[in-house]
């Protein structure tokens, strides 16, 4: 009983009170509506976790009937891992979170009569909107690279079809071919990625096609994790990689699909395989619906994630800008459960806490061999800012690198259910 | 830990027994609204920061590779915590998250985890 007592006491502490009496008012006159435009990681999870708070009605947006995990798919890439082991369908936050899920996607945002437009044509009324639409890319920035170009040199920068291509052209890719990776300009989706899939790709050459090389024509002069990766490049596969710094190619300025070239301001590399990762922005219903600024990205209050541009509609994921917040699954995970607390904190009134916005990605230098960053970020100046980051050392031992990518098993099978459903 | 913090809250609340008694009458109310299965999701402070954890710990407990939390009790947490906190090793991930959370922070997370495991545990 006692114990019992304590709870509901403990209840009573700070703001709660309030609180605890709102919910009654709203469902009093039917429960409030939240749609959320994207099932992919950031809209996922928003809804997931609106969904278990029973008091609000949520309705899921997402027009594939099945997400692949961009997250892992480098060791698909690399024939570690199968693509159907990295894909999940919605049915669970159907079943399990009360979520309805509708297979269409939202193709306006009418944010004065506050209702959302399908391609099919319903209008979805709402009290809330979330807008999770991911990244879309800078097509035609870079001449010759265009939607067409991107079915010859994929960017499978978006997991699914494109990774397939990828592969198939990696696995059909004679040995002693050239492999190009065209890194792109920050501000873009996981800073690390690229150097985790030549890592991976370097992984599958030196079993399979041990004369093949990597070139990784880089957009920038320095990327995230630098020293790690080329400290694990000369360890594991020694003269295979080889990174072009924008200083030193002038950068890319042109694609040429029919003579399999990429063009700088001073040399032409022909690859057997090119991989060219475009630069990036918001999903295209961000800028459609006026959520974007001049950066192409979405500015958004840093404790709700509602839109500095348009009030009543939150954004998360990828396509946020403002602060330091890296665009990761982690992040956009992390971002989407403080957006579910602050919605549910001002459609019902339940209690909101300081947010605590954190990301931790592990990535992959061998398959027995990874690292791992841990970021903390709160609210300052109205931007996210960084407080505190580690990250791991060049040098630790085998073992250490080992355990790591251990660990990162299991981060991937509890971060999926935590994003798609599954756990409790 | 967790006695000399029940102690001033139970005093402090017996001044607000009317408020106790209302909010009781809400908060069962709202238990009776929907059947045990579909009880809403708590939402107070030590549940939100809990929701972290669950991004690499799987709730249900059965985690291949990340140590499993689910049934770990409140003073184990806070003690597994505190020594995180302390050191970058043995895990820079958990020592960040153990940095991020004030005392009475981690407290409130470590006593909803505990509540939570012992609440499944129970027939
Ligand atoms: C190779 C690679 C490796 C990566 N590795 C990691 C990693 O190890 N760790 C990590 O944390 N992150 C990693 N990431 C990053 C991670 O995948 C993204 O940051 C994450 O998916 C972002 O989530 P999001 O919800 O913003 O977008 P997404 O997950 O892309 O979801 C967007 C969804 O919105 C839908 N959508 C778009 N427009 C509409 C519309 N108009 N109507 C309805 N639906 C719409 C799309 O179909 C899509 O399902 C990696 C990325 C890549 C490319």
């Amino acid at each position: 009983m006692t114990d019992w007592t304590r709870r509901q006491i403990g209840g009573l502490a700070g703001g709660a009170l309030l609180a605890v009496a709102a919910p009654h008012i709203v469902r009093g006159r039917g429960r409030a509506k939240v749609v959320v435009i994207g099932g992919g990681i950031g809209g996922a999870t928003v809804a997931r976790y609106l969904g278990d708070m029973k008091s609000i009605d949520v309705t899921l947006l997402e027009p594939n009937s099945t997400h692949v995990t961009c997250f892992f798919s480098n060791l698909y890439l690399a024939g570690l891992r199968s693509l159907a082991s990295l894909s999940f369908g919605l049915e669970t936050l159907a079943e399990d979170h009360g979520i309805t899920i509708i297979r269409d996607s939202a193709v306006a945002i009418d944010s004065g009569g506050k209702a959302v437009e399908l391609r099919g044509g319903t209008k979805l009324p709402y009290d809330r909107l979330v807008v999770a639409p991911g990244i879309a890319f800078k097509f035609g920035e870079i001449e010759g690279y265009d939607e067409a170009a991107a079915k010859i040199m994929p960017h499978a920068w978006i997991a699914g079809p494109q990774s397939e291509l990828l592969r198939r052209q990696l696995e059909s890719m004679e040995d002693g071919g050239v492999f190009v990776i065209a890194a792109p300009p920050n501000p873009f989706r996981c800073p690390p990625a690229p150097y985790e899939r030549a890592s991976l790709v370097a992984y599958y050459f030196k079993q399979f096609k041990p004369k093949s090389k990597i070139l990784i024509v880089d957009a920038k002069d320095q990327f995230s994790g630098q020293e790690l990766f080329q400290d694990a490049w000369s360890r594991h596969y020694p003269g295979m990689i080889e990174w072009l710094p924008s200083h030193f190619t002038g950068a890319i300025k042109a694609v040429d699909v029919a003579a399999r070239s990429v063009v700088t301001e001073g040399e032409t590399f022909r690859a057997a395989v090119t991989n060219f990762i475009p630069a990036q922005k918001a999903g295209l219903i961000g800028e459609k619906a006026g959520l974007t600024d001049a950066s192409g990205w979405c500015p958004v209050d840093p404790v709700t994630f509602e839109s500095t541009l348009q009030p009543g509609i939150h954004v998360v994921g990828d396509s946020i800008i403002g602060g330091d917040m890296p665009k990761s699954a982690f992040s956009a995970n992390s971002q989407a459960k403080a957006c579910a607390f602050a919605i549910a904190a001002s459609l019902t009134g339940s209690p909101q806490f300081p947010p605590h916005l954190f990301n931790s990605c592990y990535t992959f230098l061998a398959p027995d061999d990874a690292f791992t960053n841990a970021l903390t970020f709160a609210p300052e100046g109205g931007r996210i800012k960084t407080v505190k980051m580690f990250i791991s050392k060049v040098g630790e031992s085998a073992e250490v690198r080992r355990r790591t990518a251990h660990h990162a098993m299991g981060w991937y099978s509890a971060f999926t259910a935590d994003v798609f459903g599954g756990g409790s | 830990m967790k006695r000399q913090r029940a102690a001033p809250i139970v005093s402090r609340a017996k001044g607000l027994a009317a408020e106790i008694r209302w909010l009781l009458s809400i908060s069962l109310s709202a238990i009776l609204l929907f059947p045990e299965s579909s009880a809403p999701a708590d939402v107070s402070q030590g549940a939100q920061i809990a929701a972290t954890c669950a991004s690499c710990h799987d709730p249900t407990g059965g985690g291949q590779a990340i140590p499993p939390i689910a049934s770990l009790d409140e003073q184990a947490i806070v003690k597994a915590m505190l020594a995180f906190r302390a050191s970058e090793s043995p895990s820079h991930v958990m020592h960040a998250v153990a940095l991020s959370l004030s005392d009475d922070e981690l407290a409130a997370t470590a006593r909803y985890l505990a509540d939570r495991a012992s609440a499944g545990r129970q027939p």
